[in-house]
């Protein structure tokens, strides 16, 4: 069958901004929810690990999961805006995939709710000063859920583009026409790839939160402690971009047609291309460049870096499932109907609400150097 | 019908989003008051130099971090994405009207965070007017993302003057804008100091302190329990007709409508009575008591908001059954098979005979043999009333809706459908396809019960 069959009309209301705005927030909104996401996914893997391996590497664990319950916060909150604008751009694409893997994609929520109480629960441990079983046992549930639910996702966005596979995927998982919500993409060759790239990129932010994290917020840990982090973090972030290269090899030259290669690998989008690849060497060479001490200039052009490299990661992703779809979809095409005074109206709201935002965390990083009462 | 069909045997998928929506509102609303409660007796404990009061707020402020950031920010998004599964087109065209309502919230959302954080983490540290200011802004964005989404949830329900020229704000403030705000500021005050009666019920030793709790939260409880009075005879005059019939013809919502309007009545007693003038009764057994009746109304009354849409998602926009009313006149003149992304799709896939190409002829599926035109006429059943309805066993089963049906009853009602009942979406299909459906029907439908004169 001819997958355009499955795909539905315009919206007859018109696209509400034009293409490239809604791109452009998507694109930003991915970069910032790629953050905190990447944190919890490899994060909390990590913490686990790290118990039980010397006392440098418990002070790790036990911050970034004290840390956690906020970033997961943040995450979650940072995901709205990219899915949002998908599902005003990506319409036709977003919803059929979604709801062909409907149980899967609706068990993200299922997910979410034990994993982030998990956390929740082990950072209540840690607070008390007394991990038991029941906690640590949280904290493993939380860290192998939220690699499930990362899973998840990979199997949306990848099916999104994958239209050759709706209609076998609907055939085999419908009844009477109508489907089960059952499927997953696991057909697909660039699922496994995506997935585990996205897990190496997450090591590497990961490393590189740690190096910040000590040079900003960790004043209360040890000296020796400071002086550990930069050297595992580069081991970290080794291991990481390793394995990000390994998976985007197989990625690029394993599952991407030919056409795809040339385009991403000619003309203006070479630059891109390169600069996405070789990208997490600038973060890597700056925790080189911290040697035995943790520096904040350097590192916050460390955490600026990584930054960098998660934004150039989603442009790419974003020119990549541009081109899956333009076999299907014209995206430019669509009838657009801008709402201005709405459009004018949100971004003066998100231009206050980062700056109200800021007067927050100043007053939170002022009041951090104030000793912290005792409870009760 | 232009996005495939979610088929959740026995239960319905849209009946997933119920799910997820009642136990969404009923700690979003906490969310919001609870906000409010915490900005005011923040000021007050700090004003009054009162310790232990200060103390006790600061426990509150952790219970109400692990209820509303974890699991009501968790379901709010649940809400978002489980609609998109059980209702695409009614999420689409939300999202293409309101995607700046939605983004504005997403900024008052991460305000929230931010400052529901910095409130609790940092409790102690800085000096008490920041942080009787975090609470305030924590209370104001809050509120503010209710107000957002509540224009939203007012359209569904009256899009007012938006049908006419399409524009956002007038979408956005529609008629059943300030009614529901009321209701829902109202519902946030009062479900808040349930809340609080029920943590401060099992935390708090000192009477005294329980005392002075148990008499400040009862002040907004009321008024709340005003609001929402007010509110909601504001929504029930700024109704469609056809909600109001919904009211009046449903014995259900008949019911409901009088428990909500009765168990507010009593909930607000049981505050004057209780914590307002003799703060002494507010015990475990007192507060689980008002908690359990202030649940049940809001469910009830979440239930209502929801059932008197029908036959619509959104009034006069979308259908229950995924269709745009702009769309019904062409649906029903080129068929319903054909009309539909996916049901145009299956057939093609499993009958390529009935196809010339371009479409279904229309007399090639009268030539079908009878076991496929009850395939085709349950996927018809698929699309066209599952979203209502399982078939013979579930949620609103129609085998057993039409228990003892003639088949003549059948093929004489559903090209009727809305006629006979006004909550129902119109039958969109040709006279083959009414024919296929109804055979489908009377494949399913239940027996007359035996013993019946």
């Amino acid at each position: 069958m001819d997958p355009t069959r499955l795909l539905g009309p315009d919206t007859p209301l018109g696209l509400p901004a034009p293409y490239w705005f809604t791109v452009f927030f998507k694109v930003l909104g991915f970069t910032l929810h790629t953050i905190p996401m990447n944190l919890w996914f490899a994060g909390i893997l990590l913490a686990m690990l790290l118990r039980g391996r010397g006392e440098h590497a418990r002070t790790c664990s036990n911050r970034l999961m004290n840390q956690m319950p906020i970033l997961i916060a943040l995450g979650i909150n940072f995901g709205i805006v990219p899915l949002l604008f998908t599902q005003v751009a990506y319409y036709k694409v977003f919803f059929p995939a979604t709801i062909l893997m409907a149980w899967p994609w609706f068990g993200v929520i299922l997910m979410l709710i034990p994993a982030y109480y998990g956390v929740y629960f082990y950072a209540v441990g840690l607070r008390a000063g007394r991990l038991a079983p029941a906690h640590r046992t949280a904290g493993w549930v939380g860290a192998l859920l939220f690699i499930a639910i990362s899973f998840v996702f990979a199997n949306g966005f990848s099916l999104m583009t994958n239209l050759a596979a709706w209609p076998a995927l609907w055939q085999k998982t419908s009844v009477a026409g109508a489907p089960l919500g059952i499927a997953l993409n696991v057909a697909d060759p660039s699922l496994w790839p995506r997935w585990l790239m996205m897990f190496g990129l997450a090591l590497t932010t990961t490393a590189a939160y740690l190096v910040a994290d000590a040079a900003f917020f960790a004043v209360r840990e040890s000296e020796a402690y400071r002086r550990w982090v930069p050297g595992f973090a580069l081991r970290l972030y080794t291991v990481g971009a390793a394995w990000f290269a390994l998976a985007g090899t197989w990625y690029v030259f394993g599952t991407w047609p030919a056409e795809l290669r040339q385009m991403m690998f000619g003309g203006s989008l070479a630059a891109l291309t390169a600069l996405t690849a070789l990208g997490p060497g600038l973060p890597w060479a700056l925790i080189l460049a911290q040697g035995r001490k943790v520096r904040r200039p350097l590192a916050l052009i460390l955490a600026l870096a990584q930054v960098g490299v998660l934004a150039l990661n989603a442009v790419s992703r974003q020119v990549v499932q541009n081109f899956e779809l333009r076999r299907y979809l014209d995206l430019a095409a669509e009838k657009v109907n801008v709402q201005w005074s709405p459009l004018v109206v949100f971004l003066v709201m998100f231009v206050a609400g980062l700056g109200l935002i800021g007067w927050m965390i100043m007053k939170a990083l002022a009041a951090a150097r104030q000793p912290a009462p005792a409870k009760g | 019908m232009h996005y495939p069909w979610w088929y959740v045997p026995l239960l319905t998928s849209p009946m997933l989003i119920a799910a997820i929506a009642v136990l969404h509102v009923l700690v979003a609303h906490y969310a919001v008051g609870g906000g409010l409660f915490l900005a005011f007796e923040v000021r007050h404990a700090y004003r009054t130099h009162n310790r232990p009061y200060l103390a006790y707020l600061r426990q509150h402020a952790w219970f109400f971090i692990l209820l509303t950031v974890v699991y009501g920010a968790i379901t709010g998004v649940g809400i978002w994405w489980t609609i998109g599964l059980a209702s695409p087109l009614a999420t689409r065209t939300l999202i293409h009207i309101f995607v700046f309502g939605w983004a504005m919230e997403y900024v008052t959302f991460i305000i929230e965070i931010v400052a529901a954080f910095i409130f609790y983490y940092y409790w102690g540290r800085p000096d008490p007017k920041t942080h009787e200011a975090m609470g305030w802004i924590y209370a104001g964005a809050a509120w503010l993302s209710l107000v957002l989404i509540t224009g939203i949830t007012g359209f569904m329900l009256n899009p007012g003057a938006w049908l006419k020229n399409n524009n956002f704000w007038l979408g956005l403030l529609n008629p059943q804008f300030v009614p529901q705000v009321l209701v829902r500021t109202g519902g946030a005050l009062l479900l808040a100091s349930l809340y609080v009666y029920l943590h401060a019920a099992f935390k708090i030793k000192d009477p005294a302190l329980r005392d002075l709790i148990a008499r400040r939260s009862a002040r907004p409880a009321l008024l709340g329990s005003i609001l929402i009075l007010i509110g909601g005879l504001g929504w029930y005059a700024f109704l469609p007709e056809s909600a109001r019939a919904a009211l009046m013809a449903s014995a259900v919502l008949t019911v409901f409508t009088a428990l909500i309007f009765a168990t507010t009545t009593i909930v607000f007693v049981m505050l004057y009575l209780g914590p307002y003038r003799n703060p002494g009764w507010l015990s475990p057994g007192f507060a689980i008591l008002l908690f359990i009746l202030g649940l049940g109304a809001f469910s009830t009354g979440e239930f209502i908001r929801e059932a008197v849409r029908k036959p619509y998602i959104v009034y006069n926009v979308v259908m229950g059954n995924q269709l745009l009313t702009e769309q019904v006149a062409k649906v029903r003149e080129r068929g319903y098979l054909e009309s539909g992304t996916w049901t145009k799709a299956f057939v093609a896939s499993q009958y390529p005979g009935v196809m010339d190409g371009t479409g279904i002829v229309r007399e090639r599926l009268r030539a079908l043999p009878e076991a496929d035109q009850l395939r085709l006429g349950r996927l018809i059943f698929q699309y066209h009333c599952n979203n209502c309805h399982s078939s013979t066993l579930g949620y609103s089963p129609v085998g057993h809706l039409m228990r003892g049906w003639t088949p003549e009853v059948i093929r004489a009602t559903v090209p009727h459908l809305g006629d006979v009942n006004i909550f129902m979406p119109p039958w969109l299909g040709t006279p083959e396809e009414t024919e296929m459906m109804a055979r489908y029907l009377a494949s399913i439908a239940q027996p007359r019960p035996k013993g019946m004169r």
